[in-house]
C-alpha cells in the first residue's frame, strides 16, 4: 500500500517558541491513522502545518508522492488535502446548501456537483432537512456534520479531521463515529487527531502519539492501545 | 416554508404577474423623479416616507416578494426599468430645471462610487476608508489629460481606469497583510496622504486644484452642452445623464453578476472566515485583490465623469469626509446588495444637495436618519438576500437547482442569531 502523505523532520514555531520538532508521519492510502495527544502537546498546530496554514521552519512533506512543500494553502486544497475542525469554523450567515457547495470549490461540472451533493444527502440525512436554513441556526452537533459533509464533499485524497467530536453529547460523538466508520468502509484516507483515545484507536488502523511537540510513539493501533501512553492517561 | 405574517399577495396569473412588474418599476421611478423634483421640505418628507416605508416593508416581507417577481420576469422587468431610467434625462429636459438635472447626474454617479466601495466593504467585509482617495485619482487622471496634455476626455476615463486600477492593486498589496480594523486605519491613512499629496504638488494645481476640464465628446456632439429638441432649450447635463445611466447599469448589471459567481460567493465566506475560506481552497489574497481592484475601477470612473460634470477638481473634493458620506450611503443601503447600495446612494445625494439650503441642519438631519437606520435595521434599508449559488444567472445550474427556495432576508434571521 502506497503512502498518501510523508512528513519528514517537520519543526515548526510560533515566534521564537519552538512547537512541532522532528516530526515523521506516514499516512497509508486508504487508511484511517489517528494522532492523540493532550491539549497543548501541537495537536492543530501539525494539522495546520500539513495545509501550510502555519509554516514549517524544516522538513519535507509529499503527498501522493509529490513534493508540496512550495504550495499555499488553497493549492494543497485543491490537490485533495480536505480539513474540517475546531480551526474551520462554518460560514454562519450562508445556507447549509451553499456550505456545502463551498466545500465543492472546485467542482465545476453542475452534473457532478449534483451527485456529489446526492451522496453527501443520503449519508448525512440531518442535513437534508436543513438544507435552506443558516449555518449559524443549526446545533453543534449538526455544525460539525456539516463541517464534515463540507470537507467529504471534495472527495480529498487526504481528510484531515482535527478533534471532531470536540464538545459533542455523547450521542453526537457516536454518530461522528459512525460517519467515520462508513468513509473507512470508503477507502478514504484519513488522518483523524483527537484526545478521546478509546474511540480513535477502534476506528483507526495506525496510531500516533504526540507529546510537547514531539512523535513520541508511531505504530498499529492495537499495540498503541495497550500501551503505557493510552493506559496511563496522563499524556 | 410557509410565513404566515409574511405579505403574500398571491398573484396567480402570468398577466398580473407582469402587469404589477410594470407597475412597481413605474412607481419606483415616479418616486425618484418626485424626490428629485420637489422642492426641499417636500422632498424631504418623500425622503423619509420612502425610509420608513422600507423600514416597513422588509418588516413584511414585501421586499423578497418583490425581489422575487422582478427575478421571475427578469427580461420584462429590466426592459421596463431601462426604459424608465432613459426617460428620466427627458423629465428633466428644460433649461430651467438644470439643477435638479445636475443632482440627477450626481447621484449617478455617487452610486458607481458606492458599487465599488460595496466589493470591499459590503461583500468581503474589508472596510475602505479611501473611496474618495480612487475617485480622486479617476478625477485628476480626467484633468490632467484633458488640461495639462490637452487630449481627448475619452483618453482621460482610460487613464483613469488605468490609474485607479494601478491603485487599487498597490493600496491592496499592503493592506492583505492586514486585517479588520487595521486595515481601515492603513486605508485611512492613504487617503490622508492623498489629499495632502494632491494638496502639495503644483503640477495638480495645489489647494486651487485644476480648472476647465473638458467633457466628453463624440466629434462635434459635447456630453455636456445645451441642445434644443423640438423647440425646447434642454439642459446641458442632458447627454451627460444618458451616458452615466448606462454606465451605471452596466455597473450594476457587473456588480449583480459578480455577486452571484463563485467570486461574489467567496469575498463573502472571506467576510465570514477567513481560514475557513482558505481551508476550502480559496485563494484568499487574490479574491481581496480583485476586490479592491474592482472596487477601485468603478470609484476612478466615478471621479473622471464627475471631474467631466463640474469641469474642475480640487483637493476639498476627494477628501475623508467624502470618503465617510460613501461609508454611509452603502451601510444606509444595505451592504453587499447593489439595488440597495444604489438607493441608499441617490437617498444621501438627494437628501444633501435638497437641504443646501440650510447647511447648518443638514449634518444633523444626515446624521439622524442614518442613526435611525442603523438603529431599528443595521442591515440597511434593503438588506442583502441569502443567495443561492450561481442560480440567479446561470441557467444551467439553475435548472438543477431544486425548486425555487423560498426567499428569506439576511434580516430573518439575523435577529435570532
Amino acid at each position: 500500500m502506497s503512502t498518501m502523505l510523508e512528513v519528514r523532520n517537520l519543526h515548526t514555531s510560533y515566534g521564537r517558541i519552538p512547537m512541532l520538532r522532528d516530526v515523521n508521519l506516514d499516512i497509508a492510502e486508504g487508511e484511517v491513522s489517528c494522532v492523540l495527544g493532550a491539549n497543548g502537546s501541537g495537536k492543530t498546530t501539525l494539522v495546520k502545518a500539513i495545509l501550510n496554514m502555519v509554516k514549517a521552519d524544516q522538513g519535507t512533506m509529499k503527498l501522493g508522492g509529490v513534493c508540496i512543500d512550495s504550495w499555499p494553502t488553497h493549492k494543497r486544497v485543491a490537490e485533495g488535502v480536505s480539513l474540517s475542525g475546531a480551526a474551520v469554523g462554518t460560514f454562519p450567515k450562508m445556507t447549509v446548501e451553499t456550505n456545502l457547495k463551498m466545500g465543492a470549490f472546485y467542482v465545476n461540472d453542475a452534473k457532478i456537483l449534483q451527485d456529489r451533493l446526492e451522496e453527501i444527502y443520503t449519508s448525512f440525512p440531518v442535513l437534508k432537512d436543513r438544507l435552506q436554513q443558516k449555518a449559524g441556526t443549526l446545533s453543534g452537533g449538526e455544525r460539525t456534520m456539516l463541517a464534515i459533509a463540507r470537507a467529504v464533499i471534495n472527495k480529498p485524497k487526504l481528510l484531515i479531521l482535527d478533534e471532531p467530536s470536540l464538545g459533542l453529547a455523547p450521542i453526537m460523538v457516536e454518530e461522528v463515529f459512525d460517519i467515520i466508520q462508513r468513509l473507512k468502509k470508503d477507502k478514504m484516507t484519513i488522518l483523524l487527531v483527537e484526545q478521546n483515545a478509546a474511540k480513535a484507536l477502534a476506528v483507526s488502523s495506525r496510531g500516533y502519539v504526540i507529546q510537547k511537540g514531539a512523535i513520541v510513539f508511531s505504530g498499529a493501533s492495537d499495540v498503541l492501545q495497550k500501551s503505557e501512553f493510552v493506559e496511563n492517561p496522563v499524556m | 416554508m410557509t410565513d404566515k405574517t409574511g405579505f403574500s399577495l398571491k398573484l396567480k396569473s402570468d398577466a398580473s404577474q407582469r402587469l404589477a412588474v410594470v407597475l412597481i418599476n413605474v412607481f419606483i421611478f415616479a418616486l425618484a423623479y418626485a424626490i428629485l423634483r420637489a422642492p426641499a421640505f417636500v422632498s424631504l418628507a418623500f425622503i423619509l416616507l420612502v425610509i420608513v416605508g422600507l423600514l416597513a416593508a422588509d418588516k413584511y416581507r414585501i421586499i423578497a416578494w418583490v425581489y422575487d417577481l422582478f427575478i421571475r420576469h427578469k427580461k420584462l422587468a429590466f426592459t421596463v426599468a431601462f426604459l424608465c431610467a432613459m426617460a428620466m434625462p427627458l423629465l428633466f429636459a428644460p433649461k430651467s430645471s438644470q439643477y435638479i438635472a445636475h443632482i440627477a447626474v450626481m447621484a449617478c454617479i455617487y452610486s458607481m462610487v458606492c458599487l465599488g466601495l460595496n466589493f470591499q466593504m459590503g461583500s468581503a467585509d474589508m472596510v475602505n476608508f479611501a473611496p474618495a482617495a480612487f475617485m480622486g485619482i479617476g478625477a485628476y487622471s480626467m484633468a490632467v489629460v484633458t488640461v495639462n496634455m490637452g487630449l481627448s476626455g475619452w483618453i482621460g476615463i482610460l487613464a483613469a481606469i488605468f490609474f485607479s486600477c494601478t491603485a487599487g492593486l498597490l493600496i491592496g498589496l499592503p493592506t492583505l497583510r492586514t486585517k479588520g480594523y487595521y486595515l481601515s486605519l492603513v486605508t485611512m491613512a492613504l487617503q490622508l496622504v492623498f489629499t495632502q499629496l494632491i494638496k502639495n504638488i503644483p503640477y495638480f494645481g495645489g489647494p486651487n486644484g485644476i480648472t476647465g476640464v473638458k467633457s466628453l465628446s463624440i466629434g462635434d456632439f459635447a456630453f455636456y452642452k445645451s441642445y434644443t429638441l423640438f423647440g425646447i432649450k434642454l439642459a446641458p447635463h442632458v447627454p451627460l445623464f444618458f451616458f452615466c445611466l448606462l454606465i451605471l447599469i452596466f455597473f450594476i448589471y457587473i456588480a449583480m453578476r459578480v455577486g452571484v459567481s463563485h467570486y461574489g460567493l467567496s469575498l463573502n465566506t472571506i467576510a465570514q472566515d477567513e481560514v475557513a475560506a482558505n481551508c476550502l481552497g480559496i485563494n484568499c489574497n487574490r479574491r481581496k485583490l480583485f476586490a479592491f481592484i474592482i472596487g477601485s475601477i468603478f470609484c476612478g470612473i466615478g471621479g473622471a465623469l464627475n471631474a467631466g460634470l463640474t469641469s474642475f477638481v480640487g483637493p476639498s473634493d476627494y477628501t475623508f469626509a467624502r470618503s465617510l458620506i460613501f461609508i454611509c450611503m452603502v451601510i444606509l443601503g444595505g451592504m453587499d446588495n447593489p439595488i440597495g447600495v444604489v438607493v441608499g446612494a441617490f437617498l444621501l445625494t438627494v437628501l444633501t444637495e435638497k437641504l443646501r439650503e440650510f447647511a447648518d441642519y443638514a449634518q444633523l438631519i444626515y446624521a439622524l436618519v442614518l442613526v435611525t437606520v442603523l438603529i431599528v435595521r443595521p442591515a440597511g434599508l434593503i438588506p442583502k438576500r441569502v443567495r443561492n449559488y450561481c442560480a440567479l444567472f446561470n441557467r444551467k445550474l439553475r435548472q438543477l437547482a431544486e425548486p425555487a427556495a423560498p426567499s428569506v432576508s439576511e434580516q430573518t434571521f439575523q435577529s435570532e442569531n
